[in-house]
């Protein structure tokens, strides 16, 4: 199979602490992978070693075919959870910078950023300094910046923290676009519902540690079957339901991972007259319950 | 991967030359400039006239006084006439015709007997000086210098006739010619500045009515003096409610004592030449020694020239310390605007320093040259726009190219060498406050040079001066305050090598905790703790204490 990017074995220390610990991941060309963990889980250090902003203690990493990042970077996109803009710049020039920065020619770059802009309707903004953005239009710009350059690879750490709704569906059309385009996408989350809306397979880290990866439906459908109740009334009858080997409750919504076994329809009946239902819907466990249970519940994501 | 730096440089240079602080930066030498020059100009021109007034007991001193006074002022007066007559200025018409007529003669021969380069020269010569005594006595009724001797020369036989036809006419003229216009006819004028009152004719005036003069400040003080000054046994009496300004005191003591003293050598029979012979000070005549061992004139240029050095110092400093300041706040700045990762994924953290590094060069660069250039520029300039001379050729100073060179290289040198640390420090910071903690240090290593500056200055080859050049921080700064001495050349290259390899080497050390430290965020880390990242194999992060 292609692959955009391995990692074997892949440890970095920081002192004693260990950070990553013998991480490997296989990404087919084209798909779009979900790195996700709580925060402190080493996504972050992980992705900079594939950007070789760190170099790992132990492992291989290969990315489009190469030991080191330096070597591709132009054919990388990588937008780091920590980012901005220089204040003083206009948008379309550092648009521009950033896409000579990648190697395009002045020229080149300057209309991609003009087009870019014009596209993601910030035409007007293309002269003015970056200061005088809007929160959501600096983080728009941020986006385009990873994309000026049509990279084969995009890296997203954490790409939709922070974002508002609107730049939350932008963000989220932009990863659904370039897979289109054929592009590799990754990206780093530990909101594990937008993974399992993106993603075509995924990798879950804990304390630096893989607890699980694979494909999306293979992850899922190892996870177990669990109830989606949307109810109104006392939730505490939830508690202790037999069949339900945990519950997730959040007050109007909850989830419980049912128990190997176990049938719904048991659960339905214990609940009704009990609780108002408004929706009642058995399907496979959600990726945060599967975590959960993977790290043996303590998880705080 | 080098054409990366550039790009980061090129940026870098852009965004900088947008900056308001650029611009500051440039103007500064120049306004400096020009400020140094017209302010105490301008200063001069506001001092407000000294009104005082003289109660004069022994009937004829202040007469005398007034006489002596007025010849200095009136050599002046006279000199400005022939000089605004030979540059051929409008202001020569300012003028009263009588002045005019006494001046044309002697300026029309000076142009004759020179061209256009030595016309100031020959105004500083003993015969020409002489000539302005002469004319200045003619007015104020003080005996000149020996008459016959200046009249023989051509330049004031012409003039004398015309003072004969003119001296009653510019005596009446300078007698009634107010303070606030007299400065128009010259600079520094003591008749500008002091403005007797004349209370002798009032009547019998008492000290207490002058008392309260004062102290309504319609007076600024009052001369008393005594019945028999020349006994030398009574007191004079100087009152005035300002304490510090002595000027007036001094200006008016100085007139009086040289009076007093003719006087009473006039009393006791000494020739008067025999006591200037005996109380004549040692004269010294100053050579200096050139590289062929020959025995030459100091002129005034090869002073300024020697001491030119350490105002390049000093500019160098403020421009080292400006530049690499900016180095350092970018650095700050762009680590808490958290662009640096975003760029990190695009270029390697040494071409983003070096990069860096390179753009506030061209920018510092751009600022020095500017300097130089305008520097030049005002000394070709500014004396003819201003309408006045040069006591030194500034232009042999400006022109020196052992001096630019310096300049321009140990700029660039010292600022190499300090932005090393810079970026260091601006790495590991996340805001500028923090930095200027890290920053002691530096700025101490900075300050020794400054100084430093005079005893090098006086002693360019010295121990001190040689000890210093050998240490890299100080090397620029040093070798640039000997550039009068000036070093060998074998002193300019060692020191330069030496200078070159620390340059390197505190690169090596600044790219390992620049690329640790720009990714860092929190309390920034302690030197020892940088000195371990320094240390370590590029790609390790050492633990942190805390963590």
């Amino acid at each position: 199979m292609d692959y955009s990017l391995t990692l074997d074995g892949v440890t970095k220390r920081f002192g004693s602490v260990l950070a990553v610990d013998h991480i490997a991941m296989a990404i087919p060309r084209g798909t779009i992978y979900g790195f996700l963990g709580p925060n402190g889980a080493g996504k972050t250090t992980t992705i900079r070693m594939i950007m070789s902003i760190f170099y790992p203690d132990e492992g291989q990493i290969r990315i489009l075919g190469e030991e080191n990042a330096e070597a591709v970077k132009d054919r990388l996109g990588y937008l780091p959870e920590e980012k901005g803009l220089y204040k003083k710049m206009k948008a379309g020039e550092i648009l521009a910078y950033f896409g000579r920065l990648k190697g395009m020619d002045g020229r080149t770059a300057k209309n991609r950023a003009a087009e870019l802009l014009e596209r993601h309707g910030l035409g007007e903004w293309q002269d003015r300094r970056c200061e005088a953005l809007s929160k959501g239009m600096g983080q728009k710009v941020q986006i385009l910046g990873t994309l000026i350059h049509d990279p084969e690879l995009v890296i997203l750490d954490e790409p939709f923290s922070g974002l508002d709704p609107v730049n939350v569906e932008l963000m989220r059309d932009v990863i659904l676009e370039m897979k289109r385009d054929g592009r590799t996408v990754i990206f780093s989350t530990h909101i594990m519902q937008q993974a399992e809306q993106l993603c075509d397979a995924i990798l879950l880290v804990n304390k630096g540690k893989k607890i699980i990866d694979g494909p999306l439906a293979m992850v899922k459908a190892a996870g177990g079957r669990a109830v989606m109740l949307d109810y109104d009334g006392d939730g505490s009858i939830l508690r202790g339901l037999p069949g339900v080997a945990r519950l997730n409750d959040s007050g109007k919504q909850a989830e419980m991972t049912l128990l190997e076994g176990a049938d719904p329809q048991e659960v339905l009946e214990r609940l009704v007259g009990k609780l108002t239902i408004r929706r009642f819907d058995v399907r496979e466990a959600s990726l945060h319950e599967i975590f959960v249970k993977a790290v043996g519940g303590k998880a705080d994501a | 991967m080098r054409n990366k730096s550039l790009l980061v440089a090129q940026r870098e240079y852009v965004e900088n030359l947008r900056t308001k602080m650029f611009w500051v930066g440039i103007l500064f030498f120049p306004i400096m400039i020009v400020l140094a020059i017209v302010i105490p100009r301008w200063l001069e021109g506001r001092k407000d006239v000294r009104r005082y007034a003289v109660l004069d007991r022994s009937g004829f001193l202040l007469q005398r006084v007034e006489e002596r006074a007025a010849m200095p002022d009136l050599q002046k007066v006279f000199r400005e006439a022939i000089q605004r007559y030979v540059q051929k200025a409008e202001s020569f018409d300012e003028f009263p015709a009588s002045v005019r007529q006494v001046a044309v003669p002697i300026g029309d021969t000076l142009i004759e007997e020179a061209g256009d380069e030595k016309l100031l020269d020959l105004m500083e010569k003993r015969e020409f000086k002489d000539g302005l005594q002469w004319l200045a006595s003619n007015v104020s009724g003080e005996p000149g210098s020996d008459l016959q001797k200046t009249l023989a020369q051509p330049m004031f036989a012409e003039a004398a006739k015309e003072m004969e036809a003119q001296r009653e006419e510019i005596r009446q003229w300078w007698k009634l010619l107010p303070p606030k216009e007299a400065r128009d006819y010259g600079s520094d004028l003591s008749k500008a500045r002091y403005q007797r009152i004349d209370v002798a004719a009032a009547g019998e005036v008492t000290e207490e009515t002058l008392d309260r003069q004062i102290a309504a400040d319609q007076l600024f003080a009052y001369i008393v003096v005594p019945e028999d000054p020349v006994k030398g046994e009574q007191r004079f009496k100087y009152v005035s409610r300002n304490l510090t300004d002595e000027d007036l005191r001094e200006w008016f003591g100085r007139y009086a004592n040289d009076e007093l003293r003719d006087k009473r050598l006039q009393q006791e029979s000494i020739d008067k030449a025999t006591a200037d012979w005996i109380q004549k000070p040692v004269d010294f005549e100053k050579k200096q020694v050139s590289k062929a061992g020959k025995q030459e004139e100091v002129a005034k240029e090869d002073i300024a020239l020697k001491w030119a050095p350490v105002v390049g110092v000093y500019l160098l400093w403020i421009a080292v310390f400006s530049i690499s300041q900016m180095l350092l706040t970018n650095t700050v700045e762009e680590k808490s605007n958290r662009i640096l990762e975003v760029l990190l994924s695009s270029v390697s953290p040494l071409q983003l320093m070096s990069g860096k590094i390179i753009g506030i060069a061209w920018s510092g660069l751009t600022m020095v040259c500017s300097w130089v250039l305008s520097f030049v520029a005002l000394v070709n300039f500014m004396p003819a726009l201003m309408g006045m001379n040069l006591e030194v050729n500034l232009l042999k100073v400006a022109s020196d190219p052992r001096l630019i060179t310096s300049f321009i290289v140990y700029f660039l040198l010292g600022y190499l060498f300090f932005s090393a640390f810079l970026v260091g420090i601006g790495s590991v910071c996340n805001s500028v406050k923090e930095a200027s903690n890290l920053m002691m240090p530096v700025s101490i290593l900075l300050m020794l040079p400054i100084l430093a500056m005079i005893p090098v200055g006086q002693d360019p080859n010295g121990a001190l001066a040689k000890f210093l050049s050998y240490i890299p921080p100080f090397t620029p700064f040093v070798m640039m305050n000997r550039a009068g001495g000036p070093p060998s050349l074998a002193e300019y290259v060692v020191t330069s090598i030496l200078l070159v390899v620390t340059i390197v080497l505190l690169f090596w050390a600044a790219a390992k905790v620049f690329r640790i430290g720009i990714l860092m965020t929190g309390k920034p880390p302690t030197p020892l703790e940088m000195l371990r990242w320094i240390k370590a194999p590029i790609g390790q992060v050492p633990a942190r204490k805390q963590e």
